[in-house]
Protein backbone atom coordinates (compact mmCIF):
# COMPACT_ATOMS: atom_id res chain seq x y z
CA UNK A 1 0.00 0.00 0.00
CA UNK A 2 3.13 2.51 1.11
CA UNK A 3 4.81 1.61 -2.10
CA UNK A 4 1.76 2.23 -4.38
CA UNK A 5 0.93 5.55 -2.66
CA UNK A 6 4.93 6.55 -3.42
CA UNK A 7 4.56 5.45 -6.85
CA UNK A 8 1.75 7.55 -7.64
CA UNK A 9 3.52 10.60 -6.04
CA UNK A 10 6.89 10.24 -8.05
CA UNK A 11 4.48 10.18 -10.77
CA UNK A 12 2.45 13.43 -10.26
CA UNK A 13 5.14 15.37 -8.79
CA UNK A 14 6.76 14.58 -12.25
CA UNK A 15 4.06 15.19 -14.22
CA UNK A 16 3.12 18.50 -12.31
CA UNK A 17 6.82 19.71 -12.29
CA UNK A 18 6.82 19.34 -16.18
CA UNK A 19 3.10 21.01 -16.74
CA UNK A 20 4.57 23.80 -15.18
CA UNK A 21 7.48 23.79 -16.96
CA UNK A 22 5.83 23.63 -19.86
CA UNK A 23 2.99 26.46 -19.57
CA UNK A 24 6.39 28.46 -18.45
CA UNK A 25 7.68 28.15 -21.72
CA UNK A 26 4.05 28.17 -23.90
CA UNK A 27 3.51 31.30 -22.29
CA UNK A 28 6.88 32.80 -23.33
CA UNK A 29 7.18 31.57 -26.84
CA UNK A 30 3.82 31.82 -27.93
CA UNK A 31 3.82 35.82 -28.62
CA UNK A 32 7.24 35.65 -30.16
CA UNK A 33 5.94 32.92 -32.62
CA UNK A 34 2.06 34.76 -33.14
CA UNK A 35 4.03 37.72 -33.68
CA UNK A 36 6.88 36.41 -36.14
CA UNK A 37 4.03 34.57 -38.13
CA UNK A 38 2.02 37.87 -38.15
CA UNK A 39 4.93 39.52 -39.26
CA UNK A 40 5.93 36.74 -41.54
CA UNK A 41 2.84 36.87 -43.52
CA UNK A 42 2.36 40.76 -43.90
CA UNK A 43 6.02 40.42 -45.80
CA UNK A 44 5.11 37.84 -48.01
CA UNK A 45 2.52 39.66 -49.03
CA UNK A 46 4.57 43.06 -49.32
CA UNK A 47 5.78 40.99 -52.25
CA UNK A 48 3.26 41.28 -54.23
CA UNK A 49 1.50 43.89 -52.48
CA UNK A 50 3.85 46.91 -51.99
CA UNK A 51 1.12 49.62 -51.24
CA UNK A 52 -1.43 47.98 -48.95
CA UNK A 53 -2.11 48.79 -45.92
CA UNK A 54 -5.05 46.62 -43.93
CA UNK A 55 -5.93 43.55 -44.93
CA UNK A 56 -9.70 41.61 -44.01
CA UNK A 57 -9.77 37.80 -44.04
CA UNK A 58 -12.90 36.17 -45.75
CA UNK A 59 -13.44 32.23 -45.56
CA UNK A 60 -15.48 30.68 -48.11
CA UNK A 61 -15.72 26.85 -47.88
CA UNK A 62 -12.31 25.69 -48.41
CA UNK A 63 -10.99 28.50 -49.22
CA UNK A 64 -9.52 31.62 -47.63
CA UNK A 65 -9.21 35.15 -48.98
CA UNK A 66 -7.24 38.41 -47.86
CA UNK A 67 -8.69 41.59 -49.12
CA UNK A 68 -6.27 43.90 -49.27
CA UNK A 69 -6.58 47.96 -49.28
CA UNK A 70 -4.16 50.11 -49.37
CA UNK A 71 -4.40 53.65 -47.23
CA UNK A 72 -7.38 55.17 -49.21
CA UNK A 73 -9.51 51.97 -48.81
CA UNK A 74 -9.71 50.97 -52.30
CA UNK A 75 -9.01 47.50 -53.12
CA UNK A 76 -5.46 46.63 -54.48
CA UNK A 77 -5.32 43.04 -54.47
CA UNK A 78 -6.44 39.59 -53.29
CA UNK A 79 -4.30 36.86 -51.59
CA UNK A 80 -6.32 33.21 -51.73
CA UNK A 81 -4.87 30.19 -49.65
CA UNK A 82 -6.17 27.72 -51.21
CA UNK A 83 -5.20 23.94 -50.70
CA UNK A 84 -5.90 21.09 -53.32
CA UNK A 85 -5.34 17.45 -53.50
CA UNK A 86 -1.96 16.58 -55.74
CA UNK A 87 -0.60 13.51 -56.71
CA UNK A 88 0.83 12.82 -52.75
CA UNK A 89 -1.20 15.03 -49.96
CA UNK A 90 -2.24 18.07 -50.17
CA UNK A 91 -1.00 20.95 -51.65
CA UNK A 92 -1.34 24.62 -50.01
CA UNK A 93 -0.77 27.70 -51.93
CA UNK A 94 -1.35 31.33 -52.51
CA UNK A 95 -2.60 32.75 -55.42
CA UNK A 96 -2.08 36.32 -55.18
CA UNK A 97 -4.26 38.64 -57.75
CA UNK A 98 -4.57 42.35 -58.41
CA UNK A 99 -7.12 44.45 -57.91
CA UNK A 100 -8.61 44.03 -61.18
CA UNK A 101 -8.06 39.86 -61.10
CA UNK A 102 -4.98 39.32 -62.45
CA UNK A 103 -2.73 36.90 -61.33
CA UNK A 104 0.15 38.07 -60.00
CA UNK A 105 2.17 35.13 -57.84
CA UNK A 106 1.99 32.21 -57.43
CA UNK A 107 3.51 30.77 -53.26
CA UNK A 108 3.53 26.96 -52.81
CA UNK A 109 3.01 26.71 -49.24
CA UNK A 110 3.58 23.26 -48.24
CA UNK A 111 3.27 19.97 -50.57
CA UNK A 112 4.20 16.33 -50.76
CA UNK A 113 5.02 15.69 -54.08
CA UNK A 114 7.71 13.54 -55.67
CA UNK A 115 11.15 15.39 -55.26
CA UNK A 116 12.23 15.67 -58.68
CA UNK A 117 8.85 15.10 -60.49
CA UNK A 118 5.87 16.73 -59.22
CA UNK A 119 8.25 19.26 -57.21
CA UNK A 120 7.85 21.26 -60.57
CA UNK A 121 4.88 22.74 -59.14
CA UNK A 122 7.22 25.03 -57.07
CA UNK A 123 9.42 26.06 -60.53
CA UNK A 124 9.35 29.24 -61.96
CA UNK A 125 9.07 27.56 -65.30
CA UNK A 126 5.89 26.18 -64.34
CA UNK A 127 4.14 28.75 -62.45
CA UNK A 128 4.82 31.91 -65.08
CA UNK A 129 2.43 30.37 -67.49
CA UNK A 130 -0.35 31.64 -65.48
CA UNK A 131 1.19 35.05 -64.56
CA UNK A 132 -0.79 38.12 -65.72
CA UNK A 133 -3.74 35.50 -66.30
CA UNK A 134 -6.83 36.42 -64.90
CA UNK A 135 -10.68 35.09 -64.91
CA UNK A 136 -11.65 35.71 -68.11
CA UNK A 137 -8.41 33.96 -69.38
CA UNK A 138 -9.89 29.87 -70.01
CA UNK A 139 -6.57 28.66 -67.96
CA UNK A 140 -7.07 24.97 -69.43
CA UNK A 141 -4.35 22.28 -70.25
CA UNK A 142 -3.59 22.40 -73.70
CA UNK A 143 -5.18 25.97 -73.99
CA UNK A 144 -3.01 28.67 -72.57
CA UNK A 145 -1.26 26.86 -70.11
CA UNK A 146 0.45 23.15 -70.50
CA UNK A 147 0.98 20.85 -67.80
CA UNK A 148 4.27 19.15 -67.35
CA UNK A 149 5.26 15.57 -68.75
CA UNK A 150 5.78 13.02 -66.06
CA UNK A 151 4.36 14.99 -63.48
CA UNK A 152 0.65 15.23 -65.26
CA UNK A 153 -1.24 14.71 -61.93
CA UNK A 154 0.43 17.57 -59.81
CA UNK A 155 0.61 19.99 -62.36
CA UNK A 156 -2.90 19.01 -64.02
CA UNK A 157 -4.22 19.60 -60.48
CA UNK A 158 -2.91 22.81 -60.10
CA UNK A 159 -4.22 24.30 -63.42
CA UNK A 160 -7.49 23.13 -62.16
CA UNK A 161 -7.14 24.78 -58.49
CA UNK A 162 -5.70 27.65 -59.76
CA UNK A 163 -8.53 28.34 -62.07
CA UNK A 164 -11.48 27.57 -59.74
CA UNK A 165 -10.27 30.08 -57.11
CA UNK A 166 -9.51 32.89 -60.18
CA UNK A 167 -12.89 31.84 -60.74
CA UNK A 168 -14.37 32.03 -57.30
CA UNK A 169 -12.18 35.54 -56.35
CA UNK A 170 -13.84 37.02 -59.17
CA UNK A 171 -17.12 36.49 -58.51
CA UNK A 172 -16.78 36.98 -54.90
CA UNK A 173 -15.14 40.01 -54.90
CA UNK A 174 -14.88 41.61 -57.84
CA UNK A 175 -18.28 41.14 -58.78
CA UNK A 176 -17.97 39.21 -61.96
CA UNK A 177 -21.20 37.37 -62.59
CA UNK A 178 -21.04 33.80 -63.67
CA UNK A 179 -23.07 34.15 -67.20
CA UNK A 180 -27.16 33.25 -65.79
CA UNK A 181 -29.08 31.10 -68.35
CA UNK A 182 -32.74 31.10 -68.59
CA UNK A 183 -33.48 27.32 -69.85
CA UNK A 184 -36.57 28.64 -70.37
CA UNK A 185 -35.76 30.88 -73.69
CA UNK A 186 -33.30 27.79 -75.23
CA UNK A 187 -35.27 26.76 -78.13
CA UNK A 188 -35.96 22.84 -78.33
CA UNK A 189 -33.02 20.78 -79.68
CA UNK A 190 -29.70 18.63 -78.74
CA UNK A 191 -26.67 21.07 -78.06
CA UNK A 192 -23.39 20.06 -77.29
CA UNK A 193 -20.84 21.76 -75.54
CA UNK A 194 -17.48 21.22 -73.85
CA UNK A 195 -15.76 22.44 -70.43
CA UNK A 196 -12.54 21.74 -68.85
CA UNK A 197 -12.66 19.19 -66.05
CA UNK A 198 -9.94 17.83 -63.79
CA UNK A 199 -7.80 15.79 -66.45
CA UNK A 200 -8.79 17.73 -70.05
CA UNK A 201 -11.94 18.64 -71.57
CA UNK A 202 -15.06 16.96 -70.67
CA UNK A 203 -18.02 17.43 -73.86
CA UNK A 204 -21.81 16.49 -73.05
CA UNK A 205 -24.75 16.46 -74.90
CA UNK A 206 -27.71 18.25 -73.86
CA UNK A 207 -31.37 18.06 -75.27
CA UNK A 208 -33.92 20.37 -74.54
CA UNK A 209 -38.12 20.68 -75.10
CA UNK A 210 -40.57 22.38 -74.14
CA UNK A 211 -37.92 24.68 -72.22
CA UNK A 212 -36.69 22.09 -70.28
CA UNK A 213 -33.37 20.06 -70.28
CA UNK A 214 -34.65 16.85 -71.00
CA UNK A 215 -31.43 14.69 -71.13
CA UNK A 216 -27.62 15.46 -70.48
CA UNK A 217 -25.13 13.13 -72.09
CA UNK A 218 -21.07 12.89 -71.08
CA UNK A 219 -19.85 12.08 -74.54
CA UNK A 220 -16.21 12.49 -73.89
CA UNK A 221 -14.12 12.66 -70.44
CA UNK A 222 -10.79 12.06 -69.20
CA UNK A 223 -11.11 12.39 -65.19
CA UNK A 224 -10.10 10.35 -62.53
CA UNK A 225 -12.65 7.77 -62.09
CA UNK A 226 -13.19 7.66 -58.53
CA UNK A 227 -14.03 11.41 -58.55
CA UNK A 228 -15.70 10.94 -62.06
CA UNK A 229 -18.18 8.49 -60.21
CA UNK A 230 -19.20 10.60 -57.72
CA UNK A 231 -19.61 13.60 -59.73
CA UNK A 232 -21.57 11.29 -62.34
CA UNK A 233 -24.59 10.89 -62.63
CA UNK A 234 -25.44 12.64 -59.73
CA UNK A 235 -24.64 16.21 -61.40
CA UNK A 236 -26.43 15.60 -64.53
CA UNK A 237 -29.38 14.16 -62.50
CA UNK A 238 -29.05 17.14 -60.45
CA UNK A 239 -29.70 19.44 -63.16
CA UNK A 240 -32.52 18.23 -64.78
CA UNK A 241 -34.40 17.49 -61.45
CA UNK A 242 -33.75 21.37 -60.62
CA UNK A 243 -34.03 22.75 -64.62
CA UNK A 244 -31.06 24.98 -62.92
CA UNK A 245 -27.28 25.24 -63.26
CA UNK A 246 -26.45 26.31 -59.82
CA UNK A 247 -26.03 23.06 -58.33
CA UNK A 248 -23.79 21.75 -55.39
CA UNK A 249 -20.68 20.07 -55.83
CA UNK A 250 -19.57 17.34 -54.17
CA UNK A 251 -16.16 17.71 -52.24
CA UNK A 252 -13.22 15.85 -53.36
CA UNK A 253 -14.43 15.86 -56.86
CA UNK A 254 -15.38 19.80 -57.05
CA UNK A 255 -13.29 20.05 -60.43
CA UNK A 256 -15.29 17.17 -62.17
CA UNK A 257 -18.30 18.65 -61.44
CA UNK A 258 -17.79 21.92 -62.23
CA UNK A 259 -16.26 20.75 -65.38
CA UNK A 260 -19.51 19.24 -65.93
CA UNK A 261 -21.50 21.99 -65.00
CA UNK A 262 -19.71 24.45 -66.98
CA UNK A 263 -19.78 22.26 -70.20
CA UNK A 264 -23.93 22.28 -70.50
CA UNK A 265 -23.78 25.85 -69.64
CA UNK A 266 -21.57 26.04 -72.68
CA UNK A 267 -24.21 24.19 -74.60
CA UNK A 268 -27.16 25.80 -73.34
CA UNK A 269 -25.04 29.33 -74.51
CA UNK A 270 -24.32 27.68 -77.66
CA UNK A 271 -27.53 27.45 -78.47
CA UNK A 272 -29.14 30.64 -77.40
CA UNK A 273 -26.74 32.47 -79.53
CA UNK A 274 -27.36 30.39 -82.48
CA UNK A 275 -31.23 31.40 -81.94
CA UNK A 276 -30.55 34.64 -81.88
CA UNK B 1 43.81 12.46 -13.24
CA UNK B 2 41.69 9.09 -12.93
CA UNK B 3 38.81 10.69 -12.64
CA UNK B 4 39.45 13.07 -15.51
CA UNK B 5 40.10 9.95 -17.52
CA UNK B 6 36.52 8.41 -16.63
CA UNK B 7 34.82 11.48 -18.17
CA UNK B 8 37.18 11.76 -20.91
CA UNK B 9 35.83 8.40 -21.60
CA UNK B 10 32.21 8.67 -21.31
CA UNK B 11 32.95 11.80 -23.29
CA UNK B 12 34.37 10.19 -26.59
CA UNK B 13 33.01 6.52 -26.22
CA UNK B 14 29.84 8.26 -27.49
CA UNK B 15 31.41 9.79 -30.37
CA UNK B 16 33.20 7.21 -31.88
CA UNK B 17 33.33 3.29 -30.28
CA UNK B 18 29.63 3.66 -29.74
CA UNK B 19 28.49 6.53 -32.07
CA UNK B 20 24.68 5.75 -32.00
CA UNK B 21 24.04 5.94 -35.62
CA UNK B 22 27.62 3.87 -36.99
CA UNK B 23 28.25 1.59 -34.53
CA UNK B 24 24.97 1.23 -32.58
CA UNK B 25 22.35 1.81 -35.22
CA UNK B 26 19.95 3.76 -33.03
CA UNK B 27 17.55 6.32 -34.22
CA UNK B 28 17.05 5.57 -37.05
CA UNK B 29 13.91 7.03 -37.76
CA UNK B 30 15.05 11.11 -38.09
CA UNK B 31 18.60 9.75 -39.25
CA UNK B 32 17.11 8.36 -42.37
CA UNK B 33 14.32 11.20 -42.87
CA UNK B 34 15.67 14.69 -42.21
CA UNK B 35 19.08 14.04 -43.79
CA UNK B 36 18.61 15.75 -46.94
CA UNK B 37 20.27 19.26 -46.60
CA UNK B 38 23.38 19.51 -44.04
CA UNK B 39 21.26 22.31 -42.58
CA UNK B 40 18.36 19.95 -41.58
CA UNK B 41 21.31 17.18 -40.08
CA UNK B 42 22.67 19.03 -37.93
CA UNK B 43 19.60 21.14 -36.68
CA UNK B 44 18.26 17.47 -35.87
CA UNK B 45 21.11 16.65 -34.20
CA UNK B 46 21.87 19.74 -32.27
CA UNK B 47 17.72 19.04 -30.88
CA UNK B 48 18.34 15.63 -30.31
CA UNK B 49 21.57 16.50 -28.29
CA UNK B 50 20.36 19.03 -26.27
CA UNK B 51 17.57 17.09 -25.03
CA UNK B 52 19.66 14.35 -24.50
CA UNK B 53 22.09 16.45 -22.34
CA UNK B 54 19.42 17.84 -20.38
CA UNK B 55 17.78 14.59 -19.95
CA UNK B 56 20.72 12.38 -19.02
CA UNK B 57 21.27 15.70 -16.46
CA UNK B 58 17.73 15.77 -14.57
CA UNK B 59 17.34 12.25 -14.77
CA UNK B 60 20.96 11.57 -13.35
CA UNK B 61 20.03 14.08 -10.10
CA UNK B 62 16.35 12.18 -9.94
CA UNK B 63 17.78 9.04 -9.98
CA UNK B 64 17.74 8.25 -5.93
CA UNK B 65 13.91 9.62 -5.96
CA UNK B 66 12.55 7.66 -9.00
CA UNK B 67 11.05 4.54 -7.47
CA UNK B 68 12.32 1.42 -10.08
CA UNK B 69 8.73 0.67 -10.86
CA UNK B 70 7.78 3.87 -12.12
CA UNK B 71 10.85 4.96 -13.90
CA UNK B 72 10.04 5.01 -17.32
CA UNK B 73 6.75 6.96 -17.40
CA UNK B 74 8.95 9.21 -15.71
CA UNK B 75 11.81 9.35 -17.81
CA UNK B 76 9.10 9.30 -20.78
CA UNK B 77 7.74 12.70 -19.38
CA UNK B 78 11.27 14.34 -18.44
CA UNK B 79 12.38 13.52 -22.07
CA UNK B 80 9.22 14.63 -23.64
CA UNK B 81 8.76 17.80 -21.50
CA UNK B 82 12.25 18.99 -22.54
CA UNK B 83 11.65 18.00 -26.62
CA UNK B 84 8.23 20.17 -26.35
CA UNK B 85 10.51 22.86 -24.86
CA UNK B 86 13.10 22.75 -27.75
CA UNK B 87 9.78 22.54 -30.07
CA UNK B 88 8.65 25.77 -28.76
CA UNK B 89 12.10 27.65 -29.23
CA UNK B 90 12.61 26.04 -32.69
CA UNK B 91 8.95 27.35 -33.58
CA UNK B 92 10.03 30.62 -32.47
CA UNK B 93 13.20 31.44 -32.89
CA UNK B 94 14.28 28.84 -35.74
CA UNK B 95 10.96 28.71 -37.79
CA UNK B 96 12.70 27.60 -40.80
CA UNK B 97 14.45 24.60 -39.31
CA UNK B 98 11.62 24.07 -37.68
CA UNK B 99 9.48 23.51 -40.67
CA UNK B 100 11.71 21.63 -42.50
CA UNK B 101 11.93 18.88 -39.54
CA UNK B 102 8.99 18.76 -39.46
CA UNK B 103 7.19 15.62 -37.56
CA UNK B 104 10.16 14.72 -36.45
CA UNK B 105 10.92 17.49 -33.85
CA UNK B 106 7.88 15.77 -31.25
CA UNK B 107 9.12 12.51 -32.25
CA UNK B 108 12.84 13.35 -30.55
CA UNK B 109 10.72 11.31 -27.59
CA UNK B 110 10.85 8.17 -28.46
CA UNK B 111 14.64 8.37 -30.42
CA UNK B 112 15.74 5.41 -28.63
CA UNK B 113 18.91 6.93 -28.66
CA UNK B 114 17.56 9.30 -25.92
CA UNK B 115 15.68 6.86 -23.82
CA UNK B 116 18.76 3.92 -24.12
CA UNK B 117 21.15 6.43 -22.38
CA UNK B 118 18.75 7.34 -19.76
CA UNK B 119 18.10 4.07 -18.66
CA UNK B 120 21.51 2.28 -19.57
CA UNK B 121 23.19 4.93 -18.30
CA UNK B 122 22.47 7.78 -16.62
CA UNK B 123 19.66 6.51 -14.34
CA UNK B 124 22.84 4.15 -12.49
CA UNK B 125 25.56 6.90 -12.56
CA UNK B 126 26.85 10.43 -10.94
CA UNK B 127 25.47 13.74 -12.56
CA UNK B 128 28.98 14.62 -14.39
CA UNK B 129 29.47 11.37 -15.87
CA UNK B 130 25.94 11.41 -17.16
CA UNK B 131 26.39 14.85 -18.89
CA UNK B 132 29.65 14.04 -20.14
CA UNK B 133 27.83 10.74 -21.55
CA UNK B 134 25.02 12.83 -22.67
CA UNK B 135 27.53 15.54 -24.36
CA UNK B 136 29.47 12.56 -25.99
CA UNK B 137 26.63 10.87 -27.54
CA UNK B 138 25.19 14.24 -28.75
CA UNK B 139 28.17 14.66 -30.68
CA UNK B 140 28.36 11.74 -32.24
CA UNK B 141 25.28 11.83 -33.23
CA UNK B 142 25.35 15.27 -34.52
CA UNK B 143 28.57 14.38 -36.39
CA UNK B 144 26.92 11.05 -37.89
CA UNK B 145 23.81 13.04 -38.60
CA UNK B 146 25.93 15.97 -40.59
CA UNK B 147 27.94 12.99 -42.23
CA UNK B 148 25.30 11.95 -43.72
CA UNK B 149 23.40 14.55 -44.97
CA UNK B 150 26.84 15.79 -46.43
CA UNK B 151 26.75 12.80 -48.65
CA UNK B 152 23.41 13.63 -49.53
CA UNK B 153 23.00 16.72 -50.44
CA UNK B 154 25.96 16.86 -52.41
CA UNK B 155 24.62 13.23 -54.56
CA UNK B 156 20.97 14.31 -54.09
CA UNK B 157 20.71 18.00 -54.25
CA UNK B 158 24.15 18.88 -56.17
CA UNK B 159 24.78 21.69 -53.57
CA UNK B 160 26.54 22.31 -49.74
CA UNK B 161 24.65 24.44 -47.16
CA UNK B 162 21.16 24.52 -48.96
CA UNK B 163 18.24 25.11 -49.36
CA UNK B 164 18.69 28.69 -47.95
CA UNK B 165 20.12 30.58 -51.80
CA UNK B 166 21.78 32.80 -49.56
CA UNK B 167 24.35 30.29 -48.57
CA UNK B 168 23.50 27.38 -51.30
CA UNK B 169 26.63 26.74 -53.18
CA UNK B 170 25.90 24.72 -56.44
CA UNK B 171 29.00 22.41 -56.66
CA UNK B 172 28.47 20.91 -59.64
CA UNK B 173 27.35 24.22 -61.98
CA UNK B 174 23.75 24.90 -63.19
CA UNK B 175 23.32 22.05 -65.62
CA UNK B 176 24.09 19.43 -63.19
CA UNK B 177 21.24 17.05 -62.67
CA UNK B 178 21.11 15.82 -58.98
CA UNK B 179 20.43 11.87 -58.29
CA UNK B 180 17.09 12.73 -56.71
CA UNK B 181 17.44 9.25 -55.33
CA UNK B 182 19.26 10.57 -52.46
CA UNK B 183 16.86 13.16 -52.08
CA UNK B 184 14.61 10.41 -50.81
CA UNK B 185 14.35 7.59 -48.02
CA UNK B 186 15.62 4.95 -50.17
CA UNK B 187 18.77 6.95 -50.70
CA UNK B 188 19.29 7.56 -47.25
CA UNK B 189 19.39 3.79 -46.86
CA UNK B 190 21.94 3.13 -49.96
CA UNK B 191 23.96 5.84 -48.06
CA UNK B 192 23.76 5.31 -44.29
CA UNK B 193 24.50 1.38 -45.09
CA UNK B 194 27.85 2.36 -47.32
CA UNK B 195 29.02 4.89 -44.72
CA UNK B 196 28.92 2.24 -42.23
CA UNK B 197 30.60 -0.02 -44.36
CA UNK B 198 33.53 2.41 -44.73
CA UNK B 199 33.42 3.26 -40.94
CA UNK B 200 33.76 -0.72 -40.55
CA UNK B 201 36.68 -0.60 -42.57
CA UNK B 202 38.49 2.00 -41.16
CA UNK B 203 37.80 1.29 -37.50
CA UNK B 204 38.78 -2.65 -38.52
CA UNK B 205 42.33 -0.58 -39.96
CA UNK B 206 43.37 1.15 -36.68
CA UNK B 207 41.99 -1.19 -34.75
CA UNK B 208 39.32 0.67 -32.69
Amino acid sequence: MRNILRLSLTLVVVGIVSAALLTGMYNLTTPIIAERKEAEYRESLQCCFPDFDTFETVELEEDKFDLLYDQDGDLVGIMATAVQQGYDGDITYNLAFDGEGKIIDIIIISHSETPGVGEVITTDDFQEQFIGKSYEDPLTTGEDVDTVSGATISTSSMIGSIRRVTGVAAESFLGVESEEIDIATVPDGVYSGSAPGAGGPISVEVEVSGGEIIRIDVLDQNETPTYYIESYPLIPEQIIADQNLDVDTKTGATLSAEGIINAVRDALSGALEDGS
Amino acid sequence: MKSDNVYLGDLTRGIVKENPVFRLVLGMCPTLAVTVFIVNGFGMGLAAAAVLIASNLVISLLRKFIPMEVRIPCFIVIIATFVTIIEMVLQAFQPALYEALGVFVPLIVVNCIILGRAEAFASKRPVFRSLADGVGVGIGFIVALVILSTVREILGQGTILGPDPASAIHLFGANFEPMALFAQPSGAFIALGLLMGLVNVIFKRFNI
